[in-house]
């Protein structure tokens, strides 16, 4: 990592300028003190490792081995890899799961289940984001803290910007006004599913 | 074939060719009454929801935003589609009795989708009932009932686009007749639950809000 930056202090800048010095302090650059504290919190659990008990830490985590137990990373981000098989109640600040999760999974941020992954269990946390193609199973709690949900947002009409980049279809360029000709069909509606209302409106059920 | 890789689903993979070559397109179908199952829920604070189609994520967003609500995901037409597929439609009205685990009253609002349409008269018998007792006073549940005798031979995702607008996607299904079920049946079925709204969709079809008082 170092040799690289005492390298680049050798040459000559643009313009016949001398390069300044690099010194070896990382609280000089906060930019690169940010990229070795993320370099240094990067922990990977291998294909092969299996652990079986409770894991616990303070610093973000890949995991493309199996555990079983418990896993409690609650200020760091968690991830399941592709490889990754995992039997265990999970708490963390964020969970990524590209991977198999049998168990609940509490984030105080965002879980986010990619379209590889599996989870058979109940997720809690503020946002939620699951992929088309993603397998899961169980409850979604998306309770917020405190203040009634129409207070929190009362007239958005179409689903979130977030909801469409993990699908392709919920684009809001595709929605149409809710009162155009609402008794037409559309072209290229499927036999047999509800392509238009014709506007009766039978509140007693009759036809 | 790039689509069955970004699918990844077995149910589908599974899926007949031909069934699979007869797929519909997507289209864009305008709800009447979404919009009211949804202002019922708004009124309650943190509602319990559950959505009786495959999980999308676009639709879990989309309840998270607006309702702040707790889901429960329960994949039933990947059931009718195991029962199906190995020949055991005679014990689903049984299976469809105990499939469901939520507590009596314990629910705000329920999805059903078009999924009466492709159970026999003894499981829609026996999954209404069910659902019907799940529900909380003030609670709703929206659903799709055909008018038509067709054969079907693909689900629907209902994604939700707008509160007036869903997005149904095909995806294969194992060929099933359709038993339409009369008014006076549905009601019969889904009772202590009143019809709320019913509206007849120019594609045969019904789409019912169902309210527990």
């Amino acid at each position: 990592m170092w040799k690289r930056d005492d390298a680049a202090a050798g040459q000559p800048q643009q313009g016949g300028q001398p390069a300044r010095p690099q010194t070896p302090n990382p609280g000089n650059d906060p930019q690169a003190a940010r990229s070795d504290r993320q370099e240094s919190t990067k922990v990977n659990i291998g294909k092969s490792v299996i652990i079986k008990g409770e894991l616990s830490g303070s610093e973000d985590l890949t995991i493309e081995g199996q555990v079983d137990g418990k896993i409690e990373l609650r200020q760091n981000v968690l991830t399941i890899g592709p490889n990754g098989r995992i039997k265990a109640e999970i708490y963390a600040k964020a969970v990524v799961v590209q991977g198999e999760v049998v168990g609940n999974i509490t984030a105080t941020e965002k879980v986010d289940i990619r379209d590889a992954g599996s989870v058979d269990g109940d997720l809690a946390a503020p946002r939620i984001a699951i992929a088309d193609g993603a397998h899961f199973r169980g409850s979604i709690d998306m309770k917020r803290e405190g203040g009634t949900a129409a207070a929190a947002k009362p007239a958005a009409s179409t689903a979130s910007p977030q909801a469409g980049a993990q699908t392709t279809t919920a684009k809001p360029a595709d929605t149409k006004p809710a009162d155009s000709k609402p008794g037409e069909n559309k072209p290229g509606t499927p036999a047999g599913s509800p392509a238009a209302s014709s506007g009766q409106n039978n509140p007693q059920g009759q036809r | 074939m790039a689509w069955f890789k970004r699918s990844g689903r077995q149910d589908e993979a599974a899926a007949p060719v031909a069934a699979r070559a007869a797929l519909p397109p997507e289209a864009v179908a305008p709800t009447r009454a979404f919009p009211k199952f949804l202002n019922a829920l708004s009124q309650r604070d943190a509602p319990v929801i559950v959505d009786f189609g495959p999980v999308i994520g676009a639709n879990v967003s989309f309840f998270g935003e607006r309702l702040g609500c707790k889901i429960f995901v329960e994949d039933l037409f990947a059931d009718v589609e195991r029962h199906a597929r190995e020949h055991k439609r005679d014990a689903m009205p049984e299976f469809f009795a105990t499939r469901l685990r939520q507590d009596e009253q314990s629910v705000d609002g329920v999805l059903c989708w078009d999924l009466f349409d492709f159970l026999d008269r003894a499981s829609a018998v026996a999954l209404a009932g069910r659902v019907a007792k799940m529900v909380r006073p003030g609670g709703a549940v929206f659903g799709y009932f055909g008018a038509a005798a067709a054969e079907l031979t693909h689900y629907s995702k209902f994604v939700i686009q707008s509160e007036s607008e869903l997005r149904v996607r095909p995806y294969p299904a194992t060929p099933v007749k359709r038993q339409v079920l009369q008014n006076r049946d549905i009601i019969k079925m889904f009772d202590p639950l009143t019809v709320a709204e019913s509206f007849l969709l120019k594609s045969n079809t019904r789409e019912t809000l169902f309210r527990r008082l």
